[in-house]
């Protein structure tokens, strides 16, 4: 994943997009996705001098740049000879297929072409299909796979899988439920899946696996995105959960800098430490809360993990 | 359609009234007045179906599933956000009426929920940015904290390619003359570089070779944004009945 990694086969190794979030607030997150494709003998190939997805903001101004800016990223993963791109991130995922929506049209593709070879960048055909890290995870490893690598479970962990929105709507762009193999977009379960197999108890019905964290208003509006934070915090609490395990930074980090007001509003005992996925499993496979970066994020997973026996 | 304006229902009078033994008071002379409405002009929806993000306006057939489903509505409770009426005030051209939700059409948090059931295929929440859009060029709709954050973003993100989130941050809190606390502040920017995740001004991520990309894109960003302007026609009333 990082530009040290020896790069994989071109057929079978997709190409990688970090974003702005795994480059930046979300280090924790790459670093984990890293360890946890490690274990898993799973590779993938950095895009290198990628540029920013434009996530829902840009298309506000310009429908045109919203689709170059993906477009752009997409044509270079191409270049790299890969028919796939993986990202991490749901916001990534969400401009990355939408670009595939739009380009689809042979006018579009035309114009967006224009524009990138304008902007001295290679045209794009389209042909790269993109998935979530976790779909990436799911469908090339599986639960048995992560079963078979698990050398610390976690038991007596009770997680409540966080998904987000973005990560399979709308399906009109993201394509899921429409192919075989993909995870359902109102009912997600991969991560369900996965984290079951490292061995954690997880709240498979938890009612806020996909509503929105008014991350796409974290500075806008601050009481929907605070307010939509601590819902879901307060559902993982009423659930029971220990923990709350994300796959977008966006939720991660919307909802870690919320925790401030969340304490004021509603009260300590609603916060529950949260953590991307991939350090949980990470840890399962035998790091360190250390190595798997769990001091990292703001809620501090790393210090009620320790309470629980981890190191 | 529901009744949207209640001055419209004239009640008489309330009449406590029994018959034979049960209660049956009430508003015993509820009416409808009767008028013809003039003032609507679908220049509104001529300019949304003519964006690339609303021409999948006119597939909607207001079952509401949107608004059924959608977070601002339903789970916020700002009853007033709502995309199924958004639509067809814009459909059926009642700027008067839509102008009222001038300060309430912004906040979509863009979840896509909305995008995700339409049973019609209709993009809601790009159809709601464009209709607040539209309020916006027309001057009816103040610019708000979101179109504030998404043309800094923007800005920020095509100057070099690769967002730098902690300027961002800087950059609009200034625009909302806003301050958060030295304290939280300091700690958050000694956890990143506790963590070296600190990549901000001279130290912010950047696309090699961007510079010509820049201009492109830039220059895109204007032509769409007078071209958007541009199709703005004047008001014309529809053709329709006299008052």
């Amino acid at each position: 994943m990082s530009s040290a990694t020896p790069r994989g086969p071109i057929e079978t190794t997709p190409a990688y997009y970090p974003g702005c979030s795994l480059d930046g607030l979300g280090k924790a997150y790459e670093i984990s996705c890293q360890q946890v494709l490690d274990r898993l003998g799973l590779s993938l190939d950095r895009i290198v001098d990628y540029n920013c997805c434009g996530a829902t903001e840009v298309k506000n101004l310009s429908e045109d740049v919203s689709v170059a800016l993906p477009a752009r990223n997409l044509a270079l993963a191409r270049t790299m000879g890969r028919q796939q791109v993986v990202a991490a991130c749901n916001g990534c995922v969400y401009s990355l297929t939408r670009a595939n929506d739009a380009v689809a049209d042979p006018a579009t593709r035309e114009r967006i072409n224009a524009t990138l070879e304008r902007g001295g960048a290679p045209a794009y055909d389209g042909a790269a299909s993109v998935q979530h890290v976790l779909e990436f995870v799911y469908r090339r490893a599986g639960p048995e796979r992560v079963r078979a690598a698990v050398r610390r479970p976690l038991e007596g962990l009770t997680i409540a899988p966080y998904y987000g929105c973005l990560y399979t709507r709308p399906k009109r762009y993201t394509g899921v439920g429409k192919t075989p193999g993909t995870d359902d977009p109102e009912h997600p379960h991969f991560l369900d899946e996965l984290l079951a197999a490292c061995g954690a108890r997880v709240l498979t019905d938890f009612s806020a696996k996909t509503i929105c964290c008014g991350g796409g208003h974290a500075l806008s509006d601050l009481d929907v995105s605070v307010a939509f934070s601590a819902s879901i915090l307060n559902e993982a609490k009423r659930a029971g959960a220990d923990l709350v395990a994300t796959i977008c930074p966006l939720g991660q980090i919307n909802i870690e800098n919320h925790l401030d007001r969340i304490r004021a509003e509603y009260g300590d005992e609603v916060v529950r430490p949260v953590a991307y996925f991939t350090q949980l499993m990470s840890l399962a496979f035998g790091a360190s809360l250390r190595e798997a970066r769990l001091a990292d994020n703001f809620s501090r997973p790393d210090l009620f993990l320790r309470s629980r026996g981890f190191s | 359609m529901p009744i949207v304006e209640k001055s419209l229902v004239e009640v008489d009078r309330k009449e406590h009234l029994e018959v034979e033994g049960i209660d049956v008071s009430g508003d015993w002379n509820t009416f409808l007045r009767s008028r013809v409405q003039t003032d609507l002009d679908v220049r509104v929806v001529d300019w949304v179906k003519g964006q690339p993000q609303g021409e999948t306006i006119s597939r909607c057939w207001q079952c509401g599933t949107c608004t059924a489903g959608c977070c601002m509505h339903t789970d916020y409770g700002l009853t007033d956000f709502n995309p199924r009426y958004f639509i067809y005030l814009a459909q059926v051209g009642y700027e008067e009426e839509l102008r009222r939700y001038a300060s309430t059409i912004w906040r979509c948090v863009s979840c896509n929920k909305c995008v995700e059931r339409c049973p019609k295929g209709v993009k809601v929440e790009e159809v709601v940015h464009t209709i607040g859009t539209y309020l916006t060029l027309t001057g009816a709709a103040a610019e708000s904290p979101a179109d504030r954050f998404d043309r800094a973003y923007t800005e920020n993100l095509l100057a070099r390619g690769v967002l730098d989130e902690a300027a961002l941050f800087r950059t609009y809190e200034r625009l909302e003359g806003r301050k958060t606390p030295a304290k939280k502040l300091l700690s958050m920017g000694l956890s990143l570089l506790r963590t070296g995740r600190l990549h901000t001004g001279p130290l912010a991520h950047r696309t090699r070779g961007w510079r010509r990309m820049r201009t492109v894109l830039e220059a895109q960003l204007a032509e769409d944004e007078r071209r958007r302007k541009g199709a703005l026609a004047p008001a014309t009333p529809a053709a329709g009945g006299n008052r």
